[in-house]
């Protein structure tokens, strides 16, 4: 089992180079079963990501761009009358799909906004009455641009909860660069790339990650750290219990992909800043320095 | 501020307020309970808050009601009321996290102005328990999301950790004496005490009050309950009605010491406020320490402030002898405001006042209250016109001050130098404490008669017709009901236990007057016996003793952090101090992983056993399955594990 995800690792990192860590952590996000929000100003290869993921799992894949106008029929789909049947049929949108890539999610208003959103929570489409149900496994990967940029609509914290992991990916550093400017097109690579992953094997994993290992121990780490958020005066306002499942799902699939049935401390520090980054202070981008004083004050051992 | 913190915050505000409500004007009160219940109503209702103008025009209303009740800001209760009015105000402005802040100060400070009113042990229960609230609400706002209970606890738990510390400076701390200026103004609350004048009938109302005068405790025995007289005012004039003091001062001079004899009694008097500058002391005090004095009277009294509460050491005689009168004071000891009429002096002579000794007359007139128709009661009927003719031979029903008064003025008649002693007789032992208590009901009059080598001698005609007044105490509850006194012999008013509490707790409220509320007169004698006699080894032990507490305590946080560490991450931490010395330590943001892998890369030649170490300890301490031999290998390599010397040689 870990040679496929090692596979998929190193397949990801010769498309997006020098971002190791961060194609780890969405990688993770994955088989904890949550949604990836990725961060950062236009051209760092957000979408590069998005399309590499997709493609390494071979899932159902579709983009969505968010504009200002875009409506929630251009996300969810919508009835058309067909005028040979004389009916209506509903068309499915492109959420149909188990990736989807949300591009510029904050681009778009609030209300097409919270389409994708409830769709994501309840893994299913109501349109007319009707419920439509997801594919499985589902995923979406939203980017957006910080949100000072001029014509972002914000997305609300109870909406940023919606997604386990938000991450940055930043520059990349002079040597990744140098070979990105030399290198063939990433589009022509992305195309070249074959299943690394396939989707009966990521739920297995996903399975698998369930029932990785938490010590007493390590729990009271994970609690000390909820309290500290709780009752310091750093944060407008701490972690919820739900923050507090996610850190620990993302911290086992951390572990599970470090092949260890266990989890320890490093692995809880290690998906911090992505999982609490968005939830403690939702209008900040730098997660690592947004989490800083609990992994300070909170002793891991 | 979310709605339920807000509520306790106004509670206890309301709380700490309640107990002024005897303290200060009506008028002030009454503002400040709408300020408070405006705020209340505005808990639920935001809209009804007052805008800022209105805010102005309340604080303008306030100071011209402040300024109309005492017509000045300074002095204590002005103090007070502006602060009590200022936090009602302030109530209707909270707005933000500070103003939070801002309300709980101001309620600290009016919490602590209720100390200027009461000293009781209870007031300061109550204070601390309210005290506790107010913290838990600033434990609440410095904290998302806490229960009260949890609020409370930790409050209580701030409370406790501050005692000895508090404990320490209330001990130690210098006490300064209050310029003038900040003496409190009492005057409007009068104390009852015994008058300086008596008209048979103007003590009567004094009999019924429980109220404490005084408390005595004896250093060494205990004079029997017969021989309690605490002598106060003494009164040598009289118009035939009223019987006045007369000053002293006109033949202290000549006056001869007495000469004593048997016993001697020295004891603690703990004085409760008084407005007359009267001390009591057990007849007949020889010794006492300033700012006492001794009248001509041999009356003590108090040159300074009477008003405060204060302790004074003084030793007395039972046994005396005052020797020789002055021409003076034997003048004014058998002044009659007229010739007395014929049924007096036919009295006298019946029982052979001018033909025998001053004892037999003495001794003939007491028989002569004890066998004729005399009675004690504490509702006596009223004798407007010559008095003393009429209780002598008409109503017969008199307390102390009739048979005082008509002893004196037989006496008087006689030739005998006479004089009526003022004071109080008794007291009730608290065997708890080993103290007594003397109360306003234990209010007396007696004679003294003087006799020719005994000096004066005290004669208690009371004691002649009711010897139960003397020897134990008064039912207090059928004084009222008036008619007969009854007297209780076994004094069972209460059950035993019941009474056993009130020692109890009288005892408690003893102490705490003794030790706590006077301690600022008792500290420089305190301190003494400890060998601390000047300012600056006051300070130095204050010093030291912070310190030691501050030490102290942090040892114990310290030291129960430790307490809760598992055995595998004490092993842990063993091997992580076998690194120590090589610079290498592990910080408290690390994992073992983490460390290990720093270890490694400074240490390559033990990398081997440190991983060894850090993949046991990661399996025993995260891991699914930890049995006792994974745990006894952990155990067996962090013991084996050693540095290279070499390599300890070179740093």
């Amino acid at each position: 089992m870990q040679k496929y995800t090692q596979q998929l690792l190193d397949s990801a990192n010769q498309i997006i180079l020098g971002k190791e860590h961060k194609i780890r952590l969405a990688v993770c996000c994955l088989l904890a079963r949550g949604h990836l929000l990725i961060e950062d100003i236009p051209g760092v290869g957000k979408t590069t990501l998005a399309h590499t993921l997709a493609k390494l799992l071979g899932l159902h894949y579709q983009r969505i761009q968010f504009t200002s106008d875009i409506l929630p029929a251009d996300i969810l789909g919508a009835s058309v009358f067909d005028g040979k049947s004389h009916e209506f049929t509903f068309h499915p949108g492109p959420v149909f799909n188990q990736m989807v890539l949300a591009d510029e999610i904050n681009r778009a208003t609030p209300k097409a906004q919270s389409a994708l959103l409830e769709a994501m929570e309840e893994g299913q489409v109501t349109i007319e009455g009707k419920t439509y149900p997801l594919p499985k496994p589902f995923f979406v990967i939203a980017t957006q641009n910080p949100s000072h940029q001029i014509g972002t609509f914000p997305l609300p914290e109870s909406q940023l909860d919606r997604f386990l992991m938000r991450i940055e990916l930043g520059y990349p550093d002079p040597k990744a660069e140098r070979a990105l400017l030399t290198g063939q097109s990433r589009q022509k690579l992305i195309a070249s790339l074959s299943v690394q992953l396939p989707p009966e094997q990521l739920q297995l994993m996903q399975q698998s990650v369930t029932k990785v290992h938490t010590s007493d121990a390590l729990l009271d780490y994970c609690q000390a750290i909820i309290n500290f958020t709780r009752e310091s005066t750093e944060y407008p306002c701490g972690l919820s219990p739900r923050a507090g499942l996610a850190l620990l799902s993302a911290a086992k699939a951390w572990a599970f992909l470090d092949q260890r049935d266990a989890v320890i401390p490093e692995d809880i520090q290690a998906v911090l800043p992505s999982v609490a980054g968005h939830r403690l202070r939702a209008g900040h981008t730098n997660s690592e320095a947004i989490v800083a004083p609990i992994l300070d004050k909170v002793p891991a051992l | 501020m979310n709605k339920n913190s807000l509520i306790f915050l106004l509670s206890s505000v309301g709380l700490i307020v309640l107990p002024h409500s005897a303290n200060i004007p009506p008028a002030l009160f009454g503002f400040f309970s709408l300020m408070l219940s405006w705020r209340f109503v505005c808990v639920w209702r935001p809209q009804y808050l007052p805008t800022t103008r209105i805010l102005f025009f309340l604080t303008l209303l306030a100071f011209a009601l402040l300024l109309s009740q005492h017509r000045h800001l300074l002095g204590r209760d002005a103090g007070t009321n502006l602060f009590i009015l200022a936090l009602g105000l302030k109530l209707l402005e909270i707005k933000a996290e500070r103003d939070i802040y801002l309300v709980t100060y101001l309620a600290f400070i009016v919490a602590a102005s209720l100390f200027l009113y009461e000293q009781s042990l209870l007031i300061a229960a109550y204070i601390l328990a309210v005290c506790c609230a107010l913290l838990a609400t600033l434990v609440t706002i410095n904290s998302i999301q806490v229960q009260t209970r949890a609020a409370l606890k930790t409050a209580a738990v701030i409370i406790l950790q501050a005692i000895p510390m508090a404990a320490i400076i209330f001990i130690l701390f210098p006490r300064i004496e209050a310029p003038r200026w900040m003496l409190f103004e009492e005057k409007n609350k009068a104390k009852i005490g015994l008058s300086d004048s008596m008209e048979p009938g103007s003590i009567s109302d004094l009999g019924t009050s429980e109220e404490l005068v005084f408390r005595v405790k004896f250093t060494g025995a205990i004079p029997p309950p017969k021989q309690r007289y605490w002598r106060g005012p003494v009164l040598s004039y009289t118009d035939g009605k009223r019987w006045t003091q007369l000053s002293s001062q006109r033949f202290e001079a000549h006056t001869t010491p007495p000469r004593t004899t048997g016993i001697a009694y020295s004891y603690t008097l703990l004085m409760e406020a008084q407005e007359k500058n009267w001390v009591f002391a057990l007849e007949l005090p020889t010794q006492f320490a300033k700012p006492l004095a001794q009248t001509g009277y041999y009356q003590l009294i108090n040159l300074e402030n009477p008003t405060k509460r204060a302790e004074y050491q003084i030793t007395s005689y039972l046994q005396y002898n005052t020797q020789r009168v002055t021409q003076i004071e034997y003048q004014d000891s058998i002044q009659l405001p007229r010739e007395p009429s014929d049924k007096i002096k036919q009295l006298v002579t019946q029982l052979h006042g001018f033909d025998s000794k001053p004892d037999a007359f003495i001794q003939q007139l007491l028989n002569h209250f004890k066998q004729e128709d005399f009675h004690y009661t504490l509702t006596p009927p009223l004798m407007e016109d010559n008095p003393i003719e009429s209780f002598l031979f008409t109503t017969r029903r008199g307390f102390c001050s009739h048979y005082a008064a008509a002893f004196v003025y037989l006496m008087r008649v006689a030739h005998i130098p006479a004089r009526v002693v003022t004071g109080y007789q008794g007291g009730e032992f608290n065997t708890v404490g080993n103290f007594l208590e003397v109360r306003q009901a234990n209010a007396h009059a007696w004679a003294e008669v003087w006799l020719e080598n005994q000096g004066w001698v005290r004669v208690d005609p009371t004691a002649a017709i009711a010897p139960e007044r003397i020897e134990q105490q008064l039912n207090l509850d059928q004084l009222e009901l008036g008619g007969e006194i009854f007297f209780n012999a076994s004094n069972a008013k209460h059950t035993n236990w019941l009474k056993k509490g009130l020692q109890l707790w009288e005892n408690a409220d003893y102490q705490w007057q003794r030790w706590v509320v006077n301690y600022s007169s008792n500290q420089s004698n305190f301190l003494s016996s400890f060998g601390i006699h000047d300012f600056k080894t006051m300070m130095q032990w204050l010093m030291a003793l912070v310190g030691l507490i501050t030490v102290l305590l942090s040892i114990f946080l310290l030291h129960q952090k430790k307490k809760a560490i598992d055995p595998v991450l004490r092993l842990y931490q063993q091997f992580c101090q076998k690194l120590q010395p090589t610079g290498l330590i592990i910080t408290s943001r690390e994992g073992a992983v983490d460390f290990a892998q720093r270890a490694t890369t400074a240490l390559p030649e033990h990398a081997e056993m440190i991983e060894e170490i850090t993949a046991a300890f990661i399996q025993l301490r995260y891991g699914r399955v930890t049995t006792r031999e994974n745990f006894i290998r952990f155990a067996k390599l962090v013991a084996k594990f050693k540095l290279n010397n070499r390599r300890l040689g070179w740093r």
